[in-house]
């Protein structure tokens, strides 16, 4: 896992969305154990409540779920869900190309054209 | 473990100053920061804390169960440290290993020794030792710490341990507090006063903010992030922003301060930029308002 510390991004914020990734891309399987707060915060070296608030965003979320006294726990992931997750992110991200394009003068035909030009790289 | 301390109206008179009352909870399994300017009393609360001065009046309970009248098992969970000379200027290492040895349950000799090593202070079964008053004020401080850190504790409470540091001693500092956290699973605490949070951000899970004697904020560091906003405008827009804020600083060209995130929304009005403040600009923010208060 990887931190910026002196991004606008919270910490917290990134560490749950790393773990998110590897929760719904399945590197994170349901039934497995995150690492523990106070490990995690040792080995990222920043405070404990900051992974705490992490956790406890993710388990907001129905990712994950804390078992007390044990730690948190990966939650059987609902697949729909996690559709439903990636399509907000997806329309989220092409909002923010079309806004782009808008201002740059770019029109439909193009900005469609330079999608399948990355579509095809990746 | 609910609180590593829980600190009931707790009142200390001096002719010239007056420590409270203080009402406090300082949470078990993280660690605590004492945060204010000189004179706002973080020394004093931490010596009756761990009973190195009395209190007026007011009670004190360790770890969820034990109160000051069980003296011996509080002294023997708590490891004190102060950054004021905590040994005789004339002891070395070796004598300073004999003393904890007599003075506490639960030295570890080789603990010393290896800390010793690692903080690169010398080596208590040397022949030849050096006086404390030999050494920097930086090696005292790591001494202390050493002896201090050799202790089966569950709860730190350390005096203004940075100020005497340099960068990379502060950085491991941070990394020990961690590791005595990590290591106690949620059992053990620290509690440390500094008036240089900067460098002890990323170690400070609850803060406690301290002027005149008396506790003026206190949370955890990541909901008091969320409690107020930093926020930076142009003059013009200064004396309407400056009833919305906390405390305010300006001059001919812009102003900034903190304010409640309450006040968001018509702050952003004002055309003004908002941003989550660390620990340093929340700390200055809540200290400065204190002082303005204080005039």
């Amino acid at each position: 896992m990887k931190i910026y510390q002196n991004s606008n991004e919270p910490i917290y914020k990134q560490i749950a969305a790393q773990l998110r990734e590897d929760i719904l891309s399945g590197k994170l399987r349901p039934g497995d154990a995150l690492p523990s707060i106070r490990v995690l915060a040792q080995n990222l070296k920043i405070s404990v409540i900051t992974t705490m608030k992490a956790y406890e965003e993710l388990s907001e979320e129905g990712l994950v779920t804390a078992s007390k006294g044990k730690g948190y726990y990966v939650n059987a992931q609902d697949k729909k869900m996690i559709e439903e997750q990636y399509m907000r992110q997806l329309e989220n991200d092409l909002t923010n190309a079309i806004h782009s394009a808008k201002i740059a003068g770019i029109g439909l035909d193009q900005l469609s054209g330079i999608l399948r030009t990355l579509w095809l790289i990746d | 473990m609910e609180n590593a301390l829980k600190i009931n109206g707790v009142v200390k008179k001096y002719n010239d100053f007056t420590l409270g009352e203080i009402n406090a909870a300082i949470p078990g399994g993280f660690a605590t920061a004492l945060i204010g300017a000189n004179g706002a009393g973080k020394t004093t609360l931490i010596d009756v804390l761990c009973g190195v001065t009395g209190k007026n009046s007011g009670e004190i309970v360790y770890f969820d169960k034990l109160s000051d009248s069980d003296s011996n098992e509080v002294r023997n969970s708590i490891g004190y440290c102060s950054s004021a000379n905590f040994f005789p200027l004339d002891w070395n290492l070796k004598s300073i290993a004999a003393s904890m040895e007599i003075g506490f349950d639960g030295f570890s000799r080789e603990r010393f020794s290896q800390l010793c090593k690692k903080f690169k202070i010398g080596d208590p079964n040397d022949r030849k030792q050096k006086k404390l008053m030999k050494m920097s004020d930086g090696n005292r401080m790591r001494t202390y710490l050493a002896a201090v850190l050799s202790r089966d504790t569950k709860l730190l409470v350390l005096d203004e341990p940075a100020s005497s540091l340099d960068p990379l001693a502060r950085d491991m500092l941070c990394d020990i507090f961690r590791e005595y956290i990590a290591d106690g699973n949620g059992k053990r605490s620290v509690l440390f006063s500094t008036h240089n949070i900067a460098d002890m951000e990323y170690a400070t899970d609850y803060a406690i903010f301290m002027a005149g004697g008396k506790i003026i904020e206190q949370g955890f560091v990541e909901d008091l992030k969320e409690k107020y906003i930093l926020v930076h405008g142009e003059a013009d827009k200064s004396e309407q922003a400056k009833n919305l804020m906390i405390s305010y600083t300006g001059n001919s060209t812009n102003f900034e301060g903190i304010a409640l995130a309450d006040n968001m929304v018509r702050l952003s009005q004002l055309d003004t930029a908002v941003e989550k403040p660390n620990l340093q600009q929340l700390s200055i923010g809540i200290l400065r308002k204190a002082e303005k208060d204080g005039e």
